[in-house]
């Protein structure tokens, strides 16, 4: 088991690092299919007052002047070994840009998860405690609600009841720790959706399993039922989930800060877009790629080892136990 | 109809809540007019029987009849949506009107249940031992420990041989057969006075429903419990039973002793479900079957239809190597019928596509209607699938949901290009003719014919290119056995008119000897046994055929005398 | 015993047909819906007598009222006016991006199923390339790769989505692939072609609509978060995230925000509604 256990690691790990570098030349692709010349036309534009000089020194520093191809290997070599370039727009290494406003979006993002998680679970659990009649559809209304509104809006609401009406925060202080508070339940309530959605279905799954009416009939009660047999089958694949919600975290904080005025990556992303600062958009593109693909790979390692049921060949699948299993299991690949 | 006044008559003779010293025992179940809707639609209609102490009943009914929704309802155990009303007496105590909470002490602790299917009725994710120490909590024993040693004794008592073992494991690491007695176990451990077995068998190979069922009736009797179960099986609720209801869309048709309902059944419906058993009837389409075989027997005797020698295919999975068909050999002359019989994992599915072609021997050679099948690429094959067609198990799966019956039958006859626009279509009203089908099926889609209309549209599909050979794979163990007699007769009939040869795989044997002219005997991969349908049920000659013929349920030693005194018809 | 099936099929036939016609209220309220947001996109000066791009300036900033609806904006033009204008563009560019994401996703994942071997590998690679991205942040480099207008957001969104598509069709078609009928319909003597089309295709685009519908309430959402920071078409246009991204400078006349949310809000409620009870049916 433990040999199996490894190799399965070390294929996932494998796989992880492709997608990785994958990623890269993706985003690479995709920012140099730009339309014109943004690379000179922000070179030249006025406000940065290089000269013609100046503005070739940086294009034969940054490589630009060599075939795509070229670049892409230079870039992607660099990638590897940590280097992300320097801002287009600053000439300051992007890793710098990036740490400098980095830690506001990790506060920002791990309360939102926190708060997310906290509201997923109080949700989902409490359709199994609260009575039909007693507003458990109200509970299981909640995430296609919170799915269909906006992130801004619900900042802007948030902003506008208890930043201008109540008066708990200004704006002209997004760092508080009330702005924070409120930028961080703007950000967490739509990825809550996603994981309350898939808790419920889960746990509905779950309770209407054969086992679960067989172990009512031993005697158990609701709260034990939910607690020793719906819990941990419902709450499992919910790692899976979880590893999306980060994606999602980083995509939403782009509109977060913006509305709450926050300095972080995403306002990072806001100017760099604005000012066609492409290599601070590739950095971040593939630190988010190099981020969402790492907390999919722990997920996935950690999820066989929570689950009894799956066994490893070459991925989570049950094998075959009789020489009929094994028939159908090749079935398909007749056809095909 | 009669039975059921009887039940009623003496209702209401007493206020057993009150009474101190009943007159008479009381009975430990009593149901009376229980009714069950979901939403509009009422399943169980005005059911009422008496179990006593100590006594067995059976349910019995086809699926549909509403028997599993009976024990459901009496352990208030519906799904959401589902309404019970009526009553239900247990030990004299209402059991439908009082609140969940009060009702919870009786679950487990006086009413045990056993589902239907075992895999599915462990928490995947949880030790054996961990759910077993949630029924042990029901005796008030304090002391794990303790509560664990009662607990692998229970394990012992249902003859599971290593309890220690058992008790760290995941369900999933057990077999079928070591499940149910897992939650056999489980449901006796607290000594309830009432045991609720719902199909308790039906997921289960046919000599481990046997032992299952012995072991039923041994803690029954060694431990006074009384027994209510449910089965679609006529035979076997005869033989476990005391006294049988027998039900048919939630409606009771008939209830007594089991004695008077099995020999002698009043209402037409029991008759027929007896008449449709194969067990009880091994002989009822003898004449049917032979009439074919000897018209065609008596036409060319020298070559056969199917040769099968010496094929064996392995499979490689995970490293490991698994014998699926180990020397298979065996011949089919046209005209007949031979029979692969087995339990799961006996290598019979494998048969089955190897003789298709969709899987290929490692050695050996199959030949189909004078075509070679192994050696061929599946594209080689296509020419060979004219003359040789299959029906699955599972209707369900077997027709593409999205095409109508006209499509679905036609198919074969657009992709071999059989004739012309106007000849197809007359094809296929004679196939479905021929299967007993009405041609205002034509623009349905499989979703709305019943399981039993299916299965024809499906022998219809094969039976379309006119082959020669068919081969049948467990094509009614889907089924009610009701519907399963109309099926058996439709193939029979078509092998009669038609002198079609079939291979027809089971694991049926008292099916197999109402309809095959060989048999082969598989396990493990090997044919253990072959010969005439005689030889083999009449002659066995290995201990594996000999238990898997003991294990048929025969409804009852004198029963099963009966039958076996009677003569009998044999091919050959 | 065919007396036995009859019954029982066209019980469950007619129980088939009530269940379809029974549509519950809320789904019955969301078909209103929506049939008003499309009423709205095809022809908006059905609806309203204002004009969406010239406002009153006397009449800057007031309360909804019976004549304004939803209030005026800064210029005095009735919000009312420019939500029911701005529909068009915000609906018809949420189902580019559908379509994008359907029709490449879907062939992807049908050929990435259906072939397995190499294709499947290269292509799965790809999607989860696609994935490793988040969603919102691979719009906005792919619109700021194509340019800043409505319909390049459109686009945006919908390469944004062709992972989720692929990934569902892939694994339909493999679980399709794998149906005792397809093997079926092999052995009557069905090529993989025909099978592909008229068995595999049918039966695995059947969990796509329900997606799509989904989809495109998402889809709306991510638009009209391009269009809140400036990635679609600019004013006088009238998206509902840029009437939203309008209003949040005039926080002090709420309306200007909430009237345009609302919509957006509703609109997006009663598409996952639709999406949820089709899923049920299916």
């Amino acid at each position: 088991m433990r040999g199996t256990y490894l190799s399965y690691a070390a294929k996932r790990f494998a796989q992880a690092v492709v997608v990785i570098l994958l990623a890269y030349v993706f985003t690479f692709v995709v920012v140099s299919i730009l339309p014109g010349d943004p690379i000179t036309n922000v070179l030249r534009d006025p406000q940065n007052g290089f000269s013609e000089d100046q503005i070739r020194q940086i294009i034969a520093a940054q490589g630009l002047d060599k075939p795509i191809p070229v670049q892409l290997w230079t870039s992607l070599s660099n990638f590897v070994t940590g280097d992300l370039g320097l801002s287009m727009r600053s000439s300051r290494p992007v890793t710098t840009l990036i740490a400098e406003v980095l830690p506001s979006t990790l506060i920002l993002a791990s309360a939102a998860f926190a708060i997310a998680l906290l509201l997923a679970l109080t949700i989902a659990y409490g359709t199994q405690f609260v009575p039909k009649r007693f507003g458990q559809g109200l509970l299981r209304g909640f995430p296609s609600l919170f799915l269909s509104v906006p992130n801004f809006v619900i900042g802007l609401a948030l902003i506008h009841i208890f930043g201008f009406q109540l008066g708990l925060f200004r704006v002209i202080a997004p760092d508080s720790f009330w702005a924070t508070f409120f930028a961080a339940i703007a950000l967490g309530v739509p990825i809550s959706a996603r994981i309350t959605e898939v808790l419920i279905a889960n746990l509905d799954k779950e309770s209407e399993q054969e086992y679960a009416a067989v172990a009512r009939s031993r005697g158990l009660g609701q709260a034990r039922l939910f607690a020793r047999h719906l819990l941990k089958p419902s709450s499992l694949p919910v790692v899976t989930v979880i590893a999306l919600a980060i994606g999602e975290l980083l995509g939403g904080s782009l509109i977060t800060e913006t509305v709450f005025g926050r300095t972080g990556i995403g306002s990072l992303v806001q100017r760099s877009v604005s000012t066609q600062d492409l290599p601070v958009l590739q950095a971040v593109v593939s630190l988010a790629a190099v981020v969402f693909v790492l907390v999919n790979l722990i997920a996935d390692l950690v999820y066989p080892l929570l689950d009894p049921r799956v066994k490893l060949i070459g991925g989570p699948r049950v094998r075959p136990t009789t020489a009929d299993d094994a028939a159908t299991a090749t079935s398909a690949a007749v056809t095909s | 109809m009669a039975a059921q006044d009887r039940l009623t008559a003496d209702t209401f003779t007493r206020a057993e809540r009150t009474a101190p010293v009943p007159l008479r025992p009381l009975p430990l179940l009593r149901v009376d007019g229980l009714s069950v809707c979901y939403g509009p639609h009422e399943v169980v209609t005005k059911v009422g029987f008496e179990l006593g102490r100590g006594e067995s009943l059976a349910l019995i009914g086809e699926s549909g009849s509403g028997k599993s929704t009976i024990a459901r309802a009496m352990l208030r155990l519906l799904p959401s949506g589902g309404r019970a009303t009526g009553r239900v007496a247990f030990d004299g105590q209402e059991v439908l009107d009082i609140s969940e909470r009060g009702f919870r002490p009786l679950r487990g602790r006086a009413i045990g249940f056993v589902p239907q299917d075992p895999a599915n009725s462990l928490n995947p994710v949880r030790t054996i031992g961990a759910q077993a120490q949630e029924a042990a909590a029901l005796l008030d024993e304090p002391d794990r420990a303790i509560r664990k040693q009662l607990i692998l004794e229970t394990f012992a008592e249902v003859g599971l041989d290593n309890p220690q073992r058992v008790y760290g494991s995941y369900p999933h690491q057990l077999s079928g057969g070591m499940l149910q007695r897992v939650l056999i176990g489980l449901a006796i451990l607290p000594r309830p006075a009432l045991l609720v077995a719902d199909e308790p068998t039906s997921a289960l190979d046919v000599t481990i429903q046997k032992r299952i069922l012995d072991l039923l009736t041994r803690l029954q009797h060694d431990l006074k419990i009384s027994l209510l179960l449910i089965t679609h099986d006529l035979a076997i609720a005869a033989e476990r039973a005391n006294a049988l209801v027998v039900l048919k869309d939630g409606v009771i048709q008939e209830a007594g002793r089991t004695a008077s309902v099995f020999s002698s059944p009043a209402s037409a419906y029991a008759r027929k479900l007896r008449a449709d058993v194969p067990a009880l009837n091994p002989d009822r389409y003898a004449a049917l079957r032979d009439v074919g075989f000897r018209t065609f027997k008596t036409g060319d005797t020298a070559a056969p239809k199917i040769e099968v020698s010496a094929v064996t295919k392995t499979f490689t999975v995970d490293g490991k190597t698994l014998t699926a068909a180990s020397d298979l050999s065996f011949t089919v002359p046209a005209g007949t019928t031979h029979a692969l019989v087995g339990e799961s994992g006996s290598g019979k599915t494998t048969a089955v596509r190897l003789l298709l072609g969709l899987e290929q021997p490692d050695t050996g050679s199959i030949s189909v209607a004078g075509e070679q099948i192994t050696g061929r690429s599946p594209a080689a094959l296509r020419s060979a699938w004219r003359h040789l067609q299959l029906v699955y198990q599972n209707p369900f799966t077997s027709l593409d949901p999205t095409w109508t019956i006209e499509r679905l039958v036609r198919e074969p006859l657009d992709r071999f290009k059989v004739g012309t626009n106007k000849e197809r279509d007359e094809r296929v009203l004679e196939a479905l003719a021929d299967v007993g089908l009405g041609r205002h099926l034509l623009s349905r889609k499989p979703g709305a014919l019943s399981g039993g209309q299916r299965q024809r549209v499906a022998i219809a599909r094969a039976l379309v290119l006119k082959p020669e050979v068919i081969v049948l794979d467990e094509p009614t163990s889907a089924l009610d056995v009701s519907v399963q007699a109309g099926i058996v007769e439709v193939l029979l009939t078509l092998q009669a008119n038609l002198g079609l040869t079939y291979v027809f795989v089971s694991h049926d044997l008292a099916l197999v000897r109402q309809l095959a002219h060989t048999v082969s005997v598989m396990h493990r991969g090997r044919i253990v046994e072959h010969g005439t349908v005689a030889d083999i049920f009449d002659d066995p000659r290995q201990p594996y055929t000999k238990s898997l013929l003991e294990s048929i349920p025969s409804g009852g030693a004198g029963v099963a005398q009966a039958t076996r005194a009677r003569p009998r018809v044999t091919a050959g | 015993m065919t007396l036995a099936s009859f019954s029982s099929a066209s019980r469950d036939t007619s129980i088939g047909r009530l269940a379809v016609l029974r549509v519950p209220p809320t789904v019955a309220l969301s078909f209103v819906v929506i049939a008003l947001v499309i009423a709205w996109s095809l022809a908006p000066g059905l609806f309203t007598g204002h004009s969406p791009v010239v406002g009153v300036p006397a009449d800057k900033l007031l309360s909804p009222s019976a004549a304004h609806w939803f209030g005026t904006d800064h210029l005095g033009r009735d919000l009312y006016t420019r939500v029911v204008y701005g529909t068009a563009s915000s609906v018809t560019s949420a189902l580019i991006a559908v379509v994008i994401a359907a029709v490449a996703g879907g062939l992807i994942g049908l050929l990435a199923g259906f072939l397995g071997g190499w294709v499947d590998i290269v292509l799965a690679r790809l999607v989860d390339v696609l994935l490793a991205i988040p969603n919102f942040l691979l719009a906005v480099i792919v619109v700021t790769a194509i340019g800043f207008d409505t319909t390049n957001a459109a686009i945006a969104t919908g390469v944004s989505a062709v992972a989720v598509f692929a990934r569902v069709m892939r694994s339909e078609v493999i679980k399709t692939r794998q149906a005792v009928f397809v093997e079926a319909a092999f052995l009557m003597g069905g090529s993989r072609w025909h099978i592909l089309l008229r068995h595999v295709l049918p039966n695995a685009s059947r969990s796509v609509l329900p997606l799509a519908v989904l989809q495109f309430g998402l889809s709306i959402l991510v638009i009209a978060s391009l269009a809140f920071l400036g990635y679609g078409d600019p004013p006088p246009a009238s998206d509902w995230g840029l009437l939203i991204s309008i209003g949040k400078d005039y926080l002090k006349w709420p309306w200007l925000v909430y009237a345009p949310a609302f919509v957006t809000i509703a609109t997006v409620l009663s598409v996952n509604r639709i999406s949820r009870w089709l899923r049920k049916t299916d």
